[in-house]
């Protein structure tokens, strides 16, 4: 009795150990509440007056918020297609700027609430709230009605997800390996979920939003890099690896390479005097991307090396390596 | 008549003439059929600590029975009637091994001929009397169909697949094989791709005695997605792709194709275009015909379409792999050992097993 007494006041004394429920409270609650707060902030501001100068400011705190969230690529977010529908890009074809342009020119009944969250997710979000905020040329129509109901749009997806984590989803996570939980089987199922979603959010960044604009070295493509009307292709690059750093401290106390990893990657994202990428048709400037790229792709490396194996988890026995 | 044509002949004579021969020498071997061994409703490979193994699964996910593999296997083919199981090596494979699935013993070792490697998947003919491999000529991989008559499980000849770098083949009922030619060539002494920028897939019917009857490639610009899985479905096969190009450009991972007709590809809405990483690892078409499964491992996903290719769900599990038609319904495995059904109502889990689930589930028909 007394030897239990004394164990069980050493596992009170032993600090918590970071695992899934302390990103869940620390990280993902708070990322997807910040997340609804911005977007409603911004629909509410949009409501009030629809001119794009006076948006700008909420547009891009929501999409700050996004980006701090964009990563956690499972649960409600990937429900019906959301997380698509809240920032569409890449869109090589171009299908958001030809479906948002027969939006202002069509009937205004598609643009209500009942309507609008059917139209196609490429016209939708913040990607296509930022070709009306800052349009590269003139709108074929004044594109206030269509603002409105983009926000608003964004604002409802934000609740959804936000709701979902809190109501269900949470409860989905924490009860894993109960008997009846098919979406986790085992406590490990959790841990490998989200050190997948760390693993593919550091080789979206490094080879979407910097590999796309990067283009080969015969062939840059600034115009491909992301959010180049808005000028936030680098600020969302390092916002991915400030949050993804954040997720990994609540997933682990005890990864030192892959937090210096991260903090090489974020200093160089500092320095990088960049915003859009644009330098990438010049040598010089090529050279700072590509060392941006390289240090994420070797933060990936690090990441397989170390916080899986911290985890007891892997990328999964199929998804290694294909057939 | 060329040179190849008289070849071939000469080959698919000799090949029955020798498989006639060896059926009266094997005949008094005890063979025992799938009922003795429990009825599996399929097979699939594994990994279990550091040992690699073979299962055959009932319906509802139970493992029947476990033989060990000496190397991480790919995919398996089923005899029609004898309780066989032909589990192939990983691309490039150097065996195969014939096993006994009541014994659990290795009752014949096939090894490809000096220059050729298996590709990973194999079919049996209607009869169960030719075992047909897809190989490679390991220089330059060519794609070639292995035979083996069934009696003594000898190498008896071989046809040309109709393109490079063969994966999946499939026996349609009436005896004919669709082969998916993936396109890629890759290096003999591991797995590098070596022809990205000209990889030209295709899909090529073969007659009962190898002659190629029809074959399709897809648009100039679909060339570098790789043709690499077939299931039957219909008067033809359903196919899963996995795009070798840009990773921003958004191509189908499914295919409908009914020989004599052009292909059909079937991509999802735009929101899930993304949704599979350009990868689709196994296809499986309900025996219904009214629902197809496409998995993704890379993307922790499993795609359903219904039976014309119009998708219907994107469905998360992480490492699902293996995709099968059983019964009236489709079982999934997961590289956490999990056996799942999946359908209209999303994913239920049947069994966990601590095997962990490789790349192919395959039906027993």
């Amino acid at each position: 009795m007394l030897l239990r007494a004394f164990l069980l006041s050493l596992c009170l004394a032993t600090p918590a150990l970071a695992d899934f429920e302390q990103t869940l409270s620390d990280h993902i609650l708070p990322g997807y509440a910040a997340f609804a707060a911005s977007t409603q902030a911004l629909s509410d501001a949009a409501a009030k007056d629809c001119k794009a100068d006076g948006l700008k400011p909420a547009f891009n705190a929501a999409y700050d918020a996004w980006v701090g969230v964009q990563h956690l690529r499972f649960g409600p977010a990937e429900a019906d297609g959301l997380s698509v529908a809240i920032a569409f890009w890449p869109d090589p074809k171009g299908s958001g700027a030809k479906s948002q342009r027969a939006l202002l020119l069509g009937d205004p009944a598609q643009l209500t609430p009942e309507h609008f969250p059917d139209q196609s997710v490429a016209a939708r979000g913040l990607t296509g709230l930022e070709r009306l905020l800052y349009p590269t040329e003139a709108l074929p129509a004044d594109p206030c009605a269509l603002i409105q109901a983009t926000t608003l749009d964004l604002a409802r997806m934000a609740k959804i997800i936000n709701d979902n984590w809190i109501n269900t989803y949470s409860k989905t996570v924490l009860t894993a390996g109960d008997v009846g939980n098919t979406t986790f089987q085992t406590r490990p199922e959790v841990r490998q979920t989200l050190f997948t979603q760390v693993v593919a959010a550091l080789e979206f960044d490094k080879d979407q939003r910097l590999g796309r604009p990067l283009g080969t070295f015969d062939k840059p493509h600034p115009e491909r890099a992301e959010a180049v009307a808005s000028g936030r292709g680098l600020r969302n690059t390092l916002i991915s690896l400030q949050s993804l750093r954040a997720m990994v401290v609540t997933m682990t106390p005890d990864t030192p390479l892959t937090l210096a990893g991260f903090d090489r990657a974020i200093k160089l994202a500092n320095a990088l005097n960049d915003p859009t990428f644009a330098g990438v048709a010049t040598a010089q400037g090529r050279l700072k991307v590509e060392i941006l790229q390289q240090a994420i792709s070797a933060l990936v490396d690090t990441v397989v090396g170390e916080l899986g194996p911290e985890l007891d988890v892997g990328v999964g026995f199929n998804a290694a390596d294909g057939d | 008549m060329s040179a190849s044509a008289l070849t071939r002949r000469m080959e698919i004579k000799m090949a029955t003439r020798r498989a006639f021969l060896a059926g009266l020498a094997a005949a008094s071997l005890p063979r025992v059929s799938w009922a003795e061994v429990g009825s599996p409703a399929c097979l699939a490979a594994g990994k279990l600590g550091d040992e690699f193994v073979l299962h055959g699964l009932t319906a509802a996910g139970e493992s029947l029975f476990e033989i060990g593999l000496p190397a991480r296997g790919h995919a398996a083919a089923a005899h029609p009637t004898q309780a066989l199981a032909v589990a192939f090596a990983r691309r490039p494979g150097t065996f195969a091994l014939v096993l006994d699935c009541l014994t659990g013993a290795v009752r014949y070792r096939l090894t490809p001929p000096e220059g050729r490697q298996f590709n990973g998947h194999g079919a049996f003919s209607v009869d169960g009397a030719l075992l047909m491999t897809s190989e490679v000529v390991a220089e330059g991989s060519a794609g070639r169909i292995g035979l083996w008559e069934t009696a003594g499980f000898t190498r008896i000849g071989e046809w040309y697949s109709g393109g490079i770098g063969p994966h999946d083949i499939r026996r349609l009922s009436d005896g004919r094989i669709v082969v998916a030619n993936g396109g890629i060539q890759t290096d003999p002494g591991d797995r590098t791709k070596l022809n990205i920028d000209t990889m030209r897939p295709n899909l090529t019917l073969l007659s009962a005695e190898g002659a190629v009857l029809d074959q399709v490639e897809l648009a100039e610009e679909l060339h570098q997605n790789s043709i690499r899985h077939l299931a039957l479905h219909g008067d033809g096969v359903a196919f899963a792709m996995q795009w070798e190009g840009d990773k921003t450009e958004t191509m189908a991972q499914l295919g409908l194709w009914v020989p004599g007709s052009a292909p059909v590809l079937c991509p999802p809405p735009d929101a899930q275009a993304f949704a599979m990483k350009g990868y689709a690892g196994s296809i499986a078409v309900a025996r219904s015909g009214d629902l197809i499964a496409l998995t993704s491992a890379p993307a922790g996903v499993v795609m359903l379409f219904d039976g014309a290719g119009q998708w219907l769900a994107t469905d998360p599990r992480a490492d699902v792999s293996g995709a099968a038609a059983v019964g009236d319904g489709l079982r999934l495995t997961d590289g956490q050992g999990g056996v799942w059904s999946y359908g209209r109502e999303g994913l239920a889990s049947l069994s966990r097993n601590a095997t962990a689930w490789d790349n192919h589930l395959i039906a027993l028909s």
